[in-house]
């Protein structure tokens, strides 16, 4: 080994001694938190129910409730009554001493303590009206009136409700395999959505005396067991949604005879209930793949509401293999169908509204069904049930199996603004879109918002885009997309940037969510957006996602089920992206903090300068080498711009001669610019670098860097770049595409940007 | 009539949640202090659909924001509302604001407010009161930026001022 290689090794070894020493000043050990660590700490250990992969396990299993129900409407006095036989199926390993069943109306009984879990405080003023609510009215009588629980031999059986959760004793305990059926018998008074609230209830109409009712979370439910939560049995606060069983449900909803009804599953007696008209127009809408084919007129519901018949009439609903039932019914309801082709099956997308929702809803609801049925299920699986109803109801949004109620009602003229147009569009997308998540991918909503919310929200945002594009007349003229409240990144930047006391991790039950809308939709549609779109392509991304709506169909999946398979389907780690966006409420902050420029040189500039005079090495004792010159610096000269590379550094020269061949020579690179880039995170967030390099010359080159850039120092990276052009800027994230909240340090050389103020008031005052 | 059941409603549905309302009510307004031209910006975001309730509810029933259906001369009623609602005080000295305008998309309006001529800060003092007399529950978030200071604030219904000195 000569002297000089040798030189060379420690002068290599030297630069790394330095840097540990700083290192070791701080002199304290840590944990890993390394951002790439993978979540072994936060994911339970897979097990034969669900796999390492995210698949069901070898021993999945799940439970079944099958469902005979009695249901008689009393429109009069707005009260309802049923008569409900349960078959619950064990197919758990473990033995069962008692059911858990849900009562979701007591969430609305007098002795609810969902209110006294609100804090409140003493307004200064108040409407009359408000304040008698408030401080001097009687609750109103709500909540389920439970008459009777018996076996199926009429024997009563022992039950106890603790407020929303009802525990049934069993004779004696359910084995595995196991079945067992049991009634309930139970009324309640309904409540007026619109005044009261409620995910459910009626609407009344003053002007001709009516109500639309649109009635779900209205029966004794089984609640799920499984094997991540054993009984979920969580209350029903009113804001968490719901966790229910799959199975089998006959029901039979006895309301007046001039309702029109429409609700989970196959009508099985429709000759019994239509009338010979709407019977041929059913028969022609069957047919009808591109205009709604209207069943019931808005001229026959008009007239329909002036009847209030004494007689009544029996609608009979047979669904399999559903998680729920709700239904729709009144003499003010226009219907309308069209049949839309999915995979190679008919499926009917069906509308019911009254008047007050056109003309509206006759143009735009039944279309809007359709095209959400077919976005979704080529982002999924082939929708399996046989239609998909949208209801129209005041202020509502809400999903059930096969059914939703949707706002957006125009003006009494019949008049709307945009927002009402696209408020309503939008709602129907979403709550058709939920029959995919939860309804069929049945995860547990009690438990975790997000995972239907806003997996379904960033579905929404496809379907979205597809509908304004199929239908280029939905939108506005000003509009050249459907204009999305939710996906797109940057919209999201004002929540992550927000205040941090206000702000908690995706991964948290909704019920103790501050800003319950960005935690639960739109951050999560988000972080799933910009996973496809910008981290691992939509043909990753597409196939994996689908991957996991095919696993889960008709499953209950949890979050880890779903991270474990994008990542099973797909080979691309993100253990990082799980933990930062969705177990923590860190943000996107990357920007370019500094740039140098370089040439290079045969002569030794200052950095070796100062290492010969500090070990006494002589210029002759040096072989020959690569110098690198910032530009502006006491080794720069001017005429190093003017040089190629090769005339700049005869060592280099010499060295291409020697050792390749002319023919070699020829597709040999030579960069005449050399920079070194530094890039700088102060938002907590691992994600790629996307850098435009913008030259001189017009051109422009893009370039991402992995996240993975950041393993090792989660502060400041840099990049030394060569190139044959000189570089004029470079931006960071230049279509906005990662939810960078802060986007000042997002260019070199800094723009001075103008605020979104100041760039406002240039636009009004010009 | 109508007024009553907008306030009622929304009284009562706030515990509630809807799959694709927005349940919360919130406004942010944000204010900078830019030394250089002496003017201290403010941007108020606030729920469309909670500010024409506002709106309606005082000064006129046919009150809507955006697009074609906008009302004409809406500036105005907004700007009223603002001066009404919003003050600020620096220096101990109540401060006049320009209403530069307001731009509003399919959720939220943003409003564009300016006091010109400030010198320098020693006390900064803001009372935000907007949507308090329609949403009991409604909560004001002002953050500021004031002599490289950040900070951020929830105003409440009792609790509507907030006071920040800079000494």
């Amino acid at each position: 080994m000569n002297k000089f290689s040798y030189f060379c090794l420690s002068f290599l070894l030297m630069s790394f001694a330095i840097h540990a020493q700083e290192q070791s000043a701080a002199k304290k050990g840590h944990t890993n938190t390394n951002k790439f660590k993978q979540l072994y700490d936060e994911f339970s250990t897979p097990n034969m129910f669900r796999s390492a992969s995210g698949a069901p396990g070898p021993a999945y299993y799940q439970q079944q409730a099958d469902y005979e129900m009695d249901i008689v409407l009393d429109d009069k006095n707005a009260k309802i009554s049923g008569f409900e036989t349960i078959t619950y199926t064990n197919n758990s390993p473990d033995e069962l001493k008692y059911l858990w069943v849900q009562l979701d109306q007591n969430q609305r009984a007098k002795d609810s303590k969902s209110p006294l879990i609100e804090t409140s405080g003493v307004a200064p003023v108040m409407f009359p009206n408000a304040f008698t609510k408030e401080y001097m009215q009687e609750p109103l009588e709500r909540g389920f009136n439970i008459l009777e629980v018996k076996d199926e031999s009429g024997n009563p059986l022992q039950h106890m409700i603790n407020r929303t959760m009802m525990r049934v004793e069993l004779p004696k305990p359910m084995k595995t395999g196991d079945k067992f059926t049991f009634s309930i018998k139970w009324w309640y008074n309904i409540n007026d959505h619109v005044m009261e609230g409620g995910r459910s209830g009626y609407e009344y109409f003053p002007k001709d005396g009516n109500r639309a009712y649109v009635i779900a979370q209205f029966f004794p439910r089984m609640a799920v067991y499984s094997d991540v939560e054993g009984w979920q049995n969580s209350q029903f606060w009113g804001r968490d949604e719901f966790a229910l069983p799959f199975g089998d449900y006959e029901v039979n909803i006895t309301v007046p005879a001039d309702h029109i009804l429409d609700g989970t599953g196959e009508l099985t007696n429709r000759k019994e209930v239509y009338t010979k008209t709407m019977m041929e127009r059913y028969e022609a809408a069957k047919k009808s793949f591109d205009k709604p084919v209207l069943i019931v007129t808005q001229d026959e519901a008009e007239a329909a509401e002036k009847g209030f018949s004494e007689a009544t009439k029996t609608w009979k609903l047979k669904a399999e293999n559903v998680r729920d039932f709700g239904f729709a019914t009144s003499r003010k309801f226009i219907l309308d169908m069209m049949a839309v082709k999915i995979g190679d099956k008919d499926v009917m997308a069906v509308s019911m509204y009254p008047k007050e929702g056109n003309p509206l809803w006759e143009e735009w609801s039944t279309r809007a069904v359709a095209s959400t049925l077919e976005s979704y299920s080529r982002m999924t699986f082939d929708y399996p049930y046989h239609k998909a109803i949208s209801v129209h109801a005041k202020q509502q949004g809400m999903e059930y199996p096969m059914i939703c109620w949707n706002y957006g009602r125009p003006n009494e003229d019949g008049t709307y603004s945009d927002r009402v147009k696209y408020g309503m569009m939008g709602v129907i997308i979403h709550e058709v879109g939920h029959n995919f998540f939860p309804m069929i991918v049945n995860s547990d909503e009690r438990q975790w918002t997000w995972m239907d919310e806003g997996l379904n929200t960033f579905v929404q945002y496809v379907a979205e885009q597809d509908f304004g594009e199929k239908y280029p007349a939905a939108l506005s003229p000003e509009d050249k997309h459907f204009p999305s409240d939710r996906g797109p990144a940057k919209m999201i930047v004002p929540y992550m940037g927000g205040d941090q006391d206000f702000i908690a991790p995706i991964m948290t039950k909704g019920l103790n969510t501050y800003q319950f809308g960005n935690n639960a939709y739109g951050k999560p549609a988000t972080a799933l957006n910009i996973l496809r779109e910008t981290v691992m392509g939509r043909e990753l991304f597409d196939y994996a996602f689908k991957e996991y709506a095919n696993r889960w169909k008709f499953k209950h999946p949890t979050p880890e089920d779903f991270f474990r398979t994008m990542e099973d389907a797909s080979a691309f780690d993100l253990d990082w992206y799980w933990r930062g966006w969705f177990y923590t409420t860190d943000w996107v902050d990357i920007g370019v903090k500094d740039v140098k420029k370089y040439y290079v040189s045969d002569e030794p500039n200052a950095y070796m300068k100062k290492i010969m005079e500090e070990r006494g090495i002589k210029k002759k004792q040096l072989k020959p080498l690569v110098y690198l010159v910032e530009e502006g610096s006491e080794d720069f000269k001017a005429s190093m711009k003017k040089k190629s590379l090769l005339e700049n550094s005869k060592p280099l020269q010499d060295y291409i001669m020697d050792n390749f061949s002319p023919e070699e020579r020829k597709s040999i690179k030579e960069p005449k610019y050399f920079y070194n880039v530094t890039f700088e995170k102060p938002g907590g967030l691992v994600m790629p670098i996307i850098v435009k390099y913008n030259y001189t010359d017009g051109t422009s080159k893009e370039v991402t860097y992995p996240a993975q850039i950041w393993r090792l120092n989660d502060n400041e990276v840099s990049k030394a770049i060569a190139s044959d052009k000189e570089i004029a800027s470079i931006e960071i994230d230049p279509n906005e595409e990662t939810a960078d909240i802060d986007t000042s340090n997002n260019s070199w050389p800094r723009k001075t940007e103008q605020n979104d103020f100041d760039q406002f008031k240039e636009k009004i005052q010009g | 009539m109508k007024l009553v059941k907008i306030l009622l409603l929304v009284c009562t549905l706030s515990f509630f949640s809807f799959s694709a309302v927005h349940e919360y009510y919130i406004s942010l307004t944000q204010i900078e202090y830019v030394a250089n031209k002496k003017s201290v910006q403010i941007i108020s975001r606030l729920f469309v659909d909670d500010f024409e309730n506002a709106l309606r509810a005082r000064y006129r029933e046919d009150l809507t924001f955006g697009g074609q259906e906008e009302t004409e001369n809406i500036d105005e009623y907004v700007e009223r509302y603002i001066k009404d609602k919003l003050t600020i005080k620096i220096n101990g000295t109540k401060a006049n604001f320009t209403y530069i305008g307001k731009e509003s998309d399919i959720d939220i309006v943003k409003c564009y407010l300016e006091i010109e001529g400030v010198e320098r800060i020693d006390s900064f003092e803001v009372t935000n009161k907007l949507l308090f007399d329609l949403i009991e529950e409604q909560q004001n978030i002002v953050k500021t930026k004031i002599n490289s200071n950040q900070k951020s604030v929830i105003l409440i219904p009792q609790k509507d001022t907030a006071v920040l000195k800079f000494n």
